[in-house]
């Protein structure tokens, strides 16, 4: 509570001398930062803390810098506090790191290298997942955008090739990159459903990662296609009742999005095939296609007031989407219901200032795959069909 | 009817939209070294994809705040843009550590402030100001 109120209070204290970012070394060093604090209520289950009861524990701080050395050579890098549940607990970690390489740049094309610790680009939000300005609504699209295995999307440390082309009926980008996923224990609760002794670990680069965008000169109208494939081995403790095996897990998310003066109508498509290894007869599942999407449609009533509506849904096993087969492999222990969701969102957006931006966001739910299962570990205390209440206060500077 | 109509909105329309005589002008410090941009060009520079002039100038990018008449303008009319949308492009780099964003002036005055005063600066203001160290570069 006292952390809270903290928090609130340093990021209203520091807003207004702050209103100008840092500009330091001739201009060439740029600081940056920003103070989320969201309020969740739900009719039930656990969402980002106890929400049944009204939850204050989604909190999130990021502070960044970047230096341009010379037109060729730029370093960035964000340290973020996130805390949302039980899921993440606000310790700091370095978001990004990296070194950007431009060693070709015109008016006609861009080509680069980036080095360090590099945000995953799959889809239209990834790479500012954390980043509340950035995201269409209080919360990501969950079917495609899960926090609760944010961490094995957000980064990766490796490298990263990336080029563009500038025409003048659009523009061309692709990145490709290779490197090591950073792996924690929800990934963990999420692969297995529960936190067995052992450890998942990277062995080598296990990370590679494509993006392929088109977009009309102004951006009216822009497609994308971005696919990540990686393997996790299991290192089983001596108390695992699952064998030492890996997980293969692909994932390509197919992106849309149209820009007018008032409106942006923005749509994915996800598939996310996983294959479980030689974990022996204890665990139940051995392959899955998850499959997601969504539509979505923001419109400005002013520039600085924004509506947003959305409809998603996602499955665990596309070839299930009732979720009883996956339900009957649990023995019934978990309930259909878990394998499935299907969310409709209503949001308001209102930039008080270039620097402060409150939210308010509905939601009803019919199904719990959204849910993270370490918030929720009981399955039957789930309920299938719930609504959320949220509101948010966002500064940067 | 039909022409009553038309005159109604005529007369709506002048009274919603901004009066039609504030301009805006591209401008830059002359250690730029340029004359004329393509509406592409100055799109990359002000998304902040290109990072210098072709002589090798560093570029340092100016702009008012998201709301700011002057700036609504000079996204709509010079760049093609609405400024949300250069507000995402600039969100998205900064926040990714793949690029810098513009440096924010509270006003034209300050713009013109900077302008003058900091080789290889672009950005825009609603006169074409006679200085030595500014040029107006034509968008085309």
């Amino acid at each position: 509570m006292s952390r809270r109120v903290l928090t609130i209070g340093l990021a209203i204290g520091l807003t207004p001398p702050l209103t100008h970012a840092f500009e330091l070394a001739d201009g060439r060093l740029h600081i940056h930062g920003f103070a989320s604090q969201t309020v969740v209520h739900s009719s039930a289950n656990r969402y980002f803390g106890n929400s049944p009861s009204t939850s204050f524990d989604f909190t999130e701080l990021g502070l960044n810098a970047s230096y341009q050395i010379d037109p060729r050579l730029l370093l960035g890098g964000q340290v973020l506090s996130r805390r949302a549940g039980e899921m993440y607990d606000g310790t700091p970690s370095l978001d990004y790191a990296l070194i950007d390489f431009t060693p070709i740049a015109d008016a006609e094309r861009r080509a680069g290298l980036r080095i360090g610790r590099i945000k995953n680009p799959i889809g239209l939000y990834n790479e500012t997942r954390d980043v509340p300005f950035t995201r269409p609504g209080i919360f990501l699209p969950q079917a495609i955008y899960f926090d609760k295995i944010r961490n094995l999307l957000l980064s990766y440390d490796g490298l990263m090739f990336y080029g563009d082309l500038f025409k003048d009926n659009g523009n061309l980008s692709l990145a490709l990159g290779a490197g090591r996923s950073v792996i924690d224990e929800n990934v963990e609760w999420i692969l297995f459903g529960t936190d067995f002794d052992g450890d998942l670990k990277a062995e080598g680069p296990n990370w590679t990662i494509g993006s392929l965008w088109y977009a009309t000169p102004a951006e009216t109208f822009k497609i994308g296609l971005s696919a990540l494939m990686t393997e996790m081995s299991f290192d089983a403790g001596p108390a695992s009742p699952v064998a030492p095996g890996s997980i293969d897990i692909s994932d390509w998310v197919l992106s849309v999005q149209y820009n007018a003066e008032r409106w942006t109508l923005s749509s994915e498509y996800a598939r996310t095939p996983t294959r479980w290894k030689d974990f022996g007869p204890f665990f139940p599942f051995e392959k899955q296609t998850a499959e997601s999407y969504y539509l979505q449609g923001a419109y400005r009533l002013r520039p600085n007031l924004e509506i947003m509506t959305r409809y998603e849904e996602g499955f665990a096993d596309r070839t299930d989407r009732s979720g009883r087969n996956s339900s009957d492999l649990t023995g019934g222990l978990v309930p259909p219901f878990d394998f499935f969701t299907k969310i409709w969102t209503l949001g308001l957006r209102w930039d008080i200032n270039p620097h402060t931006m409150l939210r308010l966001e509905y939601q009803r739910h019919d199904g719990t795959y959204a849910l993270s299962i370490r918030e929720n570990p009981d399955p039957n205390s789930l309920v299938r069909e719930w609504d959320v209440f949220a509101a948010s206060i966002s500064f940067r500077f | 009817m039909g022409r009553s109509l038309k005159a109604l909105t005529l007369l709506i329309l002048s009274l919603v939209s901004p009066s039609g005589s504030t301009q805006v002008f591209l401008i830059a410090h002359e250690s730029a070294e340029i004359a004329s941009l393509t509406r592409n060009e100055a799109r990359l520079f002000f998304t902040m994809r290109l990072k210098n002039w072709p002589n090798g100038t560093l570029t340092k990018v100016y702009v008012l705040n998201d709301n700011h008449e002057l700036h609504r303008r000079f996204a709509n009319e010079i760049l093609g843009l609405y400024p949300y949308q250069l507000r995402r492009v600039w969100d998205r780099q900064l926040f990714s550590g793949t690029g810098q964003i513009p440096i924010t002036v509270t006003n034209e005055q300050e713009m013109l402030d900077r302008l003058q005063s900091t080789p290889g600066a672009v950005g825009y203001l609603s006169h074409k100001i006679e200085h030595s160290a500014l040029r107006v570069i034509e968008v085309q």
